[in-house]
């Protein structure tokens, strides 16, 4: 936190004229963080580890090598005693407050630090959610539209099918009426064919009854009375010969 | 060197220089500003939520205009919280305990909403003055009475604030002057005067979020009557 004023003051000398530009060269190997600002680097996924809340954990392994595990605490002891004893820290009511506020804190940290820290995380998660169901909803859009697009790719193969059968269609059409009209023309050629005997025909018949007639006419006009006589008279004696017959047969 | 009870309300110099600039500047180093990530670190999102919440709801009565002060408002809450809160840590100076402060915050901002009430719209907040549905009888004497009101106004902000506050860390240092001298005489006593601390403790941190909230909203409230 106090760096923060360390690192703007910095930026302050550094661009302030003359001297400023000198130290930051001479001081780039003192420099840690990162010389640039894009692309941004990740953030460290933890803070840096600390025991007891308070003392970062670089100390203790500064001073594991010459002073082992319990090194640490012998020198915290020791400075605490060594304050006390010559009474550079002197203790006052401030010390019994202390105590008092500093079990106040260490227990609320201690019982609801889990719950905020979930809880702000859970406000970046949603953030990130919302981030990300977008981009996973797009990314459904954009795999829909290529499986649609590659549909619509096959559809077009088909087409070329469909075309061929609907020139077999059409083509079935164009014969099937060309069929249907020389039938049509067929039919109308004999019928009038038809007419043409039908009407020889009725000419031969009238012919033919006109001749009989005029024959019949000449021949009972030929007819004398005479003949008629004699005719009839033939007749009835051909009549009672066949009625004997027929008796005789009936007998019989 | 005899330390008096109000030794603590000394604003702290060494090597004369005056100290009570750092401690003021305090709250500009605990809260950084905006970073170039989308997604922070805790410290910060817990920082801008909490921020956010407490201005929309300060901000929620009052109309569009009036929200013009929503940095100025916000920013002294995040003030008055850090500078009280910081105060209960023991060997610390509270620059809100202060009247010169406080009454330098709250007299001057007073004064900028009344002003700013009265040159956009004096019909209105001398409307004021007068409350509604008050019977037409008494109408001098409550415009008397509403004037004096709106003048002590600044006055009750500032001497609330460094009262509670003040008052606050005076029964402290006693409680625990208390404790810590019955601790060789009477020692089940001085239990119990520890236990008095340890609530007195947790009533002053309440205290210090409450009369910073208190401070803001009353402003807030001056605010909606005047914009």
């Amino acid at each position: 936190m106090l760096s923060r004023l360390v690192f703007l003051s910095a930026n302050s000398l550094r661009s302030s004229g003359l001297i400023g530009a000198g130290l930051v060269q001479a001081s780039r190997s003192l420099q840690t963080s990162s010389q640039r600002l894009a692309p941004v680097p990740p953030l460290p996924e933890h803070g840096g580890k600390v025991r007891h809340g308070l003392i970062p954990e670089e100390l203790f392994e500064f001073l594991y090598p010459k002073t082992g595990v319990t090194g640490p605490y012998m020198l915290g002891t020791g400075l605490i005693v060594y304050l006390l004893s010559k009474e550079l820290y002197v203790i006052n009511h401030e010390t019994i407050y202390a105590i008092c506020i500093g079990t106040i804190i260490v227990y609320g940290v201690k019982k609801y630090g889990a719950t905020v820290a979930a809880f702000i995380d859970s406000i970046n998660e949603e953030k990130v959610a919302k981030a990300q169901v977008a981009k996973d909803s797009h990314i459904s859009f954009l795999t829909e539209a290529i499986e649609n697009e590659k549909k619509e790719q096959w559809r077009v193969e088909g087409r070329g099918m469909l075309f061929d059968a609907k020139r077999n269609n059409v083509a079935m059409l164009l014969e099937t009426n060309y069929r249907e009209r020389q039938h049509m023309v067929t039919n109308e050629v004999k019928r009038r064919l038809d007419y043409q005997i039908a009407l020889q025909h009725l000419n031969r018949r009238l012919q033919q009854e006109h001749m009989i007639n005029w024959v019949e006419k000449n021949v009972i006009s030929s007819i004398t009375p005479q003949q008629e006589k004699e005719s009839i008279a033939k007749c009835i004696a051909d009549l009672k010969v066949l009625a004997k017959t027929t008796q005789a047969k009936a007998a019989a | 060197m005899t330390l008096s009870l109000f030794d603590q309300f000394l604003s702290p110099v060494m090597f004369w220089i005056p100290l009570v600039a750092i401690a003021i500047t305090l709250p500009w180093i605990l809260f950084p500003g905006p970073t170039t990530r989308w997604v922070n670190n805790r410290s910060l999102t817990s920082q801008n939520w909490l921020l956010s919440q407490a201005t929309s709801q300060i901000f929620l009565p009052i109309n569009i205009p009036g929200h013009k002060w929503a940095l100025l408002l916000s920013s002294l809450l995040i003030f008055l919280i850090t500078m009280n809160t910081a105060g209960l840590l023991p060997y610390t100076f509270t620059p809100t305990s202060q009247l010169s402060i406080n009454m330098g915050l709250a007299g001057a901002l007073w004064m900028g909403v009344v002003i700013l009430g009265m040159r956009t719209q004096p019909t209105h907040s001398l409307g004021h003055l007068l409350p509604e549905g008050a019977p037409a009888l008494l109408t001098p004497i409550l415009v008397i009475i509403e004037t004096i009101s709106l003048f002590i106004r600044p006055i009750a902000l500032g001497v609330r604030l460094t009262a509670n506050l003040t008052a606050g860390h005076l029964l402290i240092q006693l409680t625990s002057t208390a404790t810590l001298v019955l601790l060789t005489i009477m020692p089940l006593t001085a239990i119990a005067t520890g236990t008095l601390l340890f609530l007195l403790a947790l009533l002053e941190a309440a205290v210090a979020l409450i009369q910073a909230y208190v401070f803001v909203l009353l402003l807030s409230l001056y605010l909606q009557e005047n914009v």
